[in-house]
């Protein structure tokens, strides 16, 4: 398939990407569109679900990701999913997690068209309300392009030790790298949906792509090494007196649950009664130590959610974002995924066929885990 | 705190399923066949339902080790529980390892009910070995 060039009128490429969304749209070729949009203040900029192609004026480079995308197409999608295509401007990360929703029967994208874009980082939340800059987050991060982004400032700790910024399972790929964002940006077809998508809308067909191929490698070997600097970091809280110290600030609120995108349980475990113990149990249990925080089970809680989710953790950090305590929760999330994907095998949101490792198995494997 | 080696005796949480090392457990009682009184067992329907959140809560309680007792692989009463056990214990002690808990105080072993011998050899081999490991360090923390 033929990949196509965007051209960028007057250097304005967020306006740009705006007119082919508002083509897309009018084509009706997508009954709506999930993107991000600045909301009027422009502190902040959340996925809006948008029917009117003239009320569109979305920024799909807006360096924030307030809640996962992911999870919002789970909620469009998990009850029935759409009649009509609906299509969706996601980062990588946020891909990624998609796909492990709708492997876990949490999404279902029959009906969904993805618009992957290259990514350059996003920044917290705060960091993006009041930038620090004399410039928007968007140009900033745009006129600071190509240069590597682990150097610009500000960026999410989890950007910095992303696995992938570019999107694999995108259906539309709207691409930075190897491009002039001021002049042209690269419109990469990678399935027959995407294909189906933009057949009629004008755009020139790109020439060579061997250079972006080049550049994509070079993107990937640099975070690569990013990321393996990273998880040696984290990899040094070790031990329960580390990992008390770790969580010690931790005020038992789950939000970094509640924002996961991979914690869909409906209901937590640890926001049930199961763990409401009768005060005679309570005063027990203080007798046995002497004394004990509350609210307990704080680490239960941390240790409990890792061995739920960190297989299929994509690493996007929205946890460590969430966390009003701001404990850095990538920095031991992070090598955990690392290492337990590792022994599975599996990468969590790059084969839709592959099945999650919890819920296979061989009859031959791990034989000395069960017998020495 | 000096410990004294000779007097620790570990407390061990077991979990047992119902179908093989329960009834092996129970064999190995009915035959008088001696074991160490550390194991507290716990009985579940099957190997493959103890989740992870059972066995931390063990060890961030105190206790010093867990035992998991399911069906010998292809012999499980729900067909392949005792396999997704093995695979929830690989995941957990691969955290235990990344976070520098100690993943020898968990143990999956597989007794079927005609093993009473087996059984009582298996947790005097595993007390055996918590009792070189030590108490559990987790158990003096108050802030956890």
């Amino acid at each position: 398939m033929t990949d196509k060039i965007l051209k960028v009128k007057n250097g304005d490429t967020v306006g740009s990407v705006n007119d082919l969304l508002k083509d897309l749209l009018n084509s009706k070729k997508v009954q709506a569109l999930l993107v991000m949009q600045e909301v009027p203040s422009k502190a902040m900029a959340f996925p809006v679900l948008i029917s009117n192609p003239d009320k569109l004026n979305s920024n799909v480079f807006a360096p924030v990701l307030p809640v996962s995308t992911a999870s919002i197409i789970s909620k469009i999608t998990k009850i029935e999913s759409s009649s009509k295509p609906i299509g969706v401007v996601m980062r990588s990360c946020q891909i990624r997690a998609l796909i492990e929703l709708v492997k876990l029967n949490q999404a279902n994208i029959d009906n969904i068209v993805i618009i992957g874009i290259d990514c350059l980082g996003t920044y917290p939340v705060n960091v993006y309300s009041d930038f620090p800059e004399n410039t928007t987050p968007t140009n900033y991060l745009l006129s600071n392009f190509p240069k590597n982004s682990n150097d610009i400032k500000y960026l999410r700790s989890a950007c910095k030790s992303c696995k992938d910024p570019i999107p694999i399972n995108a259906d539309l790929l709207i691409g930075l790298y190897d491009m002039n964002p001021k002049k042209e940006l690269l419109i990469q077809i990678n399935s027959d949906k995407g294909k189906k998508l933009i057949e009629g809308i004008k755009l020139d067909s790109a020439k060579d792509t061997k250079n972006r191929e080049i550049s994509v490698k070079n993107i990937r070997e640099e975070k690569n090494k990013n990321r393996i600097d990273f998880i040696k970091e984290g990899g040094k809280i070790k031990g329960i007196d580390a990992l008390a110290k770790f969580f010690d600030k931790c005020i038992n609120c789950h939000n970094c649950m509640k924002v996961c995108p991979i914690c869909y349980c409906k209901e937590c475990l640890f926001d049930s009664s199961v763990f409401n113990l009768e005060a005679n149990k309570y005063i027990g249990k203080a007798e046995k130590k002497g004394l004990f925080k509350m609210p307990n089970d704080s680490l239960l809680f941390h240790t409990t959610r890792m061995n739920h989710m960190v297989v299929s953790c994509v690493g996007c950090g929205l946890c460590e974002q969430a966390c009003p305590s701001d404990i850095p929760l990538m920095e031991i999330i992070i090598p955990i995924g690392e290492n337990a994907q590792k022994e599975f095998d599996y990468s969590p949101g790059i084969d839709i066929e592959k099945k999650i490792p919890m819920v296979i198995y061989k009859e031959d494997e791990y034989q000395e885990v069960g017998e020495k | 705190m000096v410990i004294n080696m000779e007097e620790f005796e570990p407390k061990i949480v077991g979990f047992l399923c119902n179908w093989c090392s329960y009834a092996g457990a129970d064999l190995a009682g009915t035959s008088r066949i001696q074991y160490p009184p550390n194991i507290r067992v716990i009985k579940v329907m099957c190997s493959g339902s103890v989740d992870s959140v059972y066995i931390m809560r063990a060890l961030l309680e105190g206790a010093d080790g867990v035992f998991i007792g399911g069906c010998h692989p292809g012999d499980c009463h729900y067909l392949d529980g005792n396999y997704k056990a093995r695979r929830k214990s690989v995941l957990l002690k691969s955290i235990l390892d990344t976070i520098g808990l100690e993943k020898e105080r968990v143990w999956i072993r597989w007794v079927s009910a005609s093993e009473g011998q087996k059984f009582a050899d298996t947790i005097k081999e595993m007390t055996e070995e918590i009792k070189k490991l030590g108490p559990n360090p987790i158990s003096k923390h108050w802030n956890i």
